[in-house]
């Protein structure tokens, strides 16, 4: 477990693990060979684009699909034909699902009194749980009189109220504004901490994932790509597919020049530069050369060992400037910096080998 | 459902500026010939019938003003048609809405083969009272396939009597009454947003509890709904009690009572006085279906604001 996920109450779950699940639709599948395993009190995080089979795979482990072939087990428990309302598990929807017919507390109670637990004990545990969501004096609103954020808040306390061994979350923020999110985000971080949880999430959001999660899975059509703590997932992309996903969008075909190692010298439209090799390459070989837009530097034109390059666009994001240049034949590159330049500029683009990740051409 | 709808009925109960309200916006000239319909079909001949009503004739004229009334509440045969409209209506609109919701709820996301099935429900609505009553009286007929089959089976020892009595009018206002109450049904089942039962499900309910403590109460208002509008069509039942009923007797119904009334005794007065009393019965439940829904509703969406 990484040393992010500081737990101060200890976690109801040992562990869950998901074994080679497989779930099919009527032509494809969605999901094939899915292996994961979560220790108790960790914050994993399942990311990918659309149709990936991220949701899929969390409705398996909810018990809202069966899984065509693979095991689902909870602290040793094969748990993979159980329904959903014998596993227990605490859920935020992605549209939320509150009940609209039942004010605040009872959304939040539902859980507690459908397991006929006594009347004044589910009082007590909603008001707690509405504290924790800083929700305490809504109890008596119903959903459609709450602001997003609000109803987001009620079936964060829905879920934790029964106290599940595993929560899981199908993008609970996706349909808030960024300001909200970024508070949902941290309050989210900060009640699984406090309450022990372990918790699974799904998005499609990088930065979500990676700044809520110990672990990420990243998945592409089905299968695992990449699994692992954000930084190991952020410095060492394994591949084009996870490197692209997480915010390297300068993508250049290039062909394989020498390879010495780990380094390797590629030519593209002329332009001679060294990355860092990942994965197999073969010397002549195409391949695709990426770079993060914040690794590339831009300099005064005419400076040695870069590409020249004419300044095409430049966005002010905040921070600095994020530029996009025109290197010729049409190859451009997006870069991040806190310099000013101005549109038509001519500049140089200097590409940090330790920076520019050479991966094999994909071949999927 | 969400939070701006509650906004924007606060935008809409603010006072609109004076001015605005003087001037008439051109576009309401495109109600101008639905107003005249309804004037002319509709708020005339009430208004017609309710004077008439009030203008008592013949025998009863003596008794001033409300003499046609008098005459109806103070003869127990003509008051009896009342209880034997009740008697067909309420039970028709229970049973069709009971057997109606099930279905709505079952086929409110697609299963194989639901088009078919819809279509079938819905086929007695292009039919009529009066087709249906005619098909009736061939297939629940002594020699009818109803009857045949229940005798090859055993069931019965002699041909059962579904024509011609209350039974016939009941089972002719469940089929021609079903497919409105299925449809309104139906849309309503299928707006409920499918993630809220499998919220509930991961939040432990079973399948009995899911439907008691959301499906239901999600269903409330289109029940109402439904139900005041069966209720409404049985209530009015007159083709059905004639054709495949007994209008001397068990089913003289109250439409009966009243054509009856104008068009047997040529007392147009007391026959307006008791389509009046029928409309004043059919205002009152829908008044308390709609009531109820309503207050569902603003359970729903407003209650707890202040």
């Amino acid at each position: 477990m990484s040393p992010s996920s500081r737990v101060t109450v200890a976690p109801k779950l040992k562990s869950l693990r998901v074994r080679e699940l497989t779930k099919r639709f009527a032509d494809a599948a969605a999901v094939r060979g899915f292996d994961l395993e979560v220790a108790g009190g960790e914050f994993i995080s399942l990311l990918g684009p659309s149709g990936c089979g991220k949701t899929t795979t969390l409705n398996c482990v909810a018990g809202l699909l069966e899984p065509d072939e693979g095991a689902i087990e909870i602290d040793g428990r094969d748990i993979t034909r159980d329904p959903p309302e014998r596993r227990g598990f605490g859920m935020v929807f992605q549209n939320y699902a509150l009940f609209p017919h039942l004010d605040v507390a009872r959304n939040v109670g539902f859980g507690l009194e459908v397991r006929s637990i006594a009347r004044p004990e589910t009082v007590r545990r909603v008001a707690r749980a509405l504290e924790l969501v800083q929700l305490g004096a809504l109890g008596k609103r119903y959903p459609a009189q709450l602001s997003g954020g609000q109803q987001q808040r009620v079936a964060l306390a829905r879920a934790i109220v029964t106290e599940p061994p595993l929560i899981l979350m199908d993008e609970p923020l996706s349909n808030l504004d960024a300001k909200l999110r970024l508070e949902m985000r941290l309050e989210i971080r900060r009640l699984h901490q406090s309450l022990g949880l372990t918790t699974l999430y799904v998005t499609h959001d990088q930065e979500e994932a990676l700044s809520l999660a110990d672990r990420v899975v990243l998945m592409r059509e089905g299968v695992v790509e990449q699994a692992g703590t954000p930084e190991e997932l952020y410095a060492q992309p394994r591949s084009l597919y996870v490197a692209n996903f997480l915010g390297y969008r300068n993508l250049v075909p290039v062909q394989v020049g020498e390879i010495r190692g780990d380094t390797v010298s590629v030519a593209a439209n002329g332009f001679l530069f060294t990355g860092t090799r990942r994965g197999p390459l073969a010397e002549g070989g195409a391949a695709v050369a990426t770079i993060r837009p914040r690794d590339v530097q831009v300099v005064a034109a005419g400076s040695p060992g870069c590409i020249a390059a004419a300044i095409e666009l430049a966005e002010f994001v905040g921070e600095g400037f994020e530029l996009s240049a025109d290197a010729g034949s049409g190859q451009r590159f997006i870069a991040r910096t806190t310099d000013r330049w101005a549109v038509g500029d001519h500049v140089a683009l200097r590409l940090p080998p330790e920076r520019l990740l050479v991966f094999p051409s994909e071949v999927r | 459902m969400s939070a701006p709808a509650a906004r924007r009925d606060a935008v809409q109960s603010a006072p609109a500026p004076a001015r605005r309200k003087r001037r008439l916006d051109p576009t309401l000239l495109f109600i101008a010939p639905a107003v005249v319909l309804v004037l002319g079909l509709f708020v005339y001949p009430f208004v017609y019938g309710l004077i008439l009503s009030f203008q008592p004739y013949g025998e009863h004229e003596a008794d001033g003003a409300l003499g046609s009334y008098l005459a109806f509440f103070g003869d127990p045969r003509e008051r009896l048609s009342i209880w034997n409209t009740l008697r067909l209506a309420v039970p028709a609109t229970v049973i069709d809405v009971g057997l109606a919701l099930p279905l709505a709820y079952r086929l409110r996301r697609p299963v194989p083969g639901q088009r078919v099935i819809t279509a079938l429900f819905v086929i007695p609505l292009t039919l009529g009272t009066v087709l249906i009553a005619e098909g009736m009286l061939q297939f629940f007929g002594p020699a009818g396939w109803v009857n045949k089959t229940l005798l090859a089976f055993g069931l019965v020892q002699q041909p059962v009597q579904f024509l011609h009595n209350y039974l016939g009018t009941l089972i002719s206002l469940l089929i021609s009454d079903f497919p409105a109450v299925f449809l309104l049904l139906l849309g309503y089942a299928s707006s409920i947003d499918p993630a809220l039962d499998r919220a509930a499900r991961v939040l432990g309910a079973s399948w009995w509890q899911r439907t008691w403590r959301v499906t239901l109460p999600m269903l409330l208002p289109g029940i109402a709904v439904a139900a005041a509008l069966s209720f409404v069509a049985t209530f009015s039942v007159f083709p059905s009690a004639v054709l495949v009923g007994n209008p001397a007797g068990e089913t003289r119904v109250i439409a009966f009572a009243a054509w009856q009334a104008a068009y047997e005794h040529f007392d147009y007065s007391l026959g307006s006085a008791i389509a009046i009393v029928m409309g004043v019965i059919e205002l009152a439940l829908v008044g308390a279906a709609l009531s109820l829904r309503a207050g569902g509703y603003r359970r729903m969406r407003t209650e707890g604001a202040r």
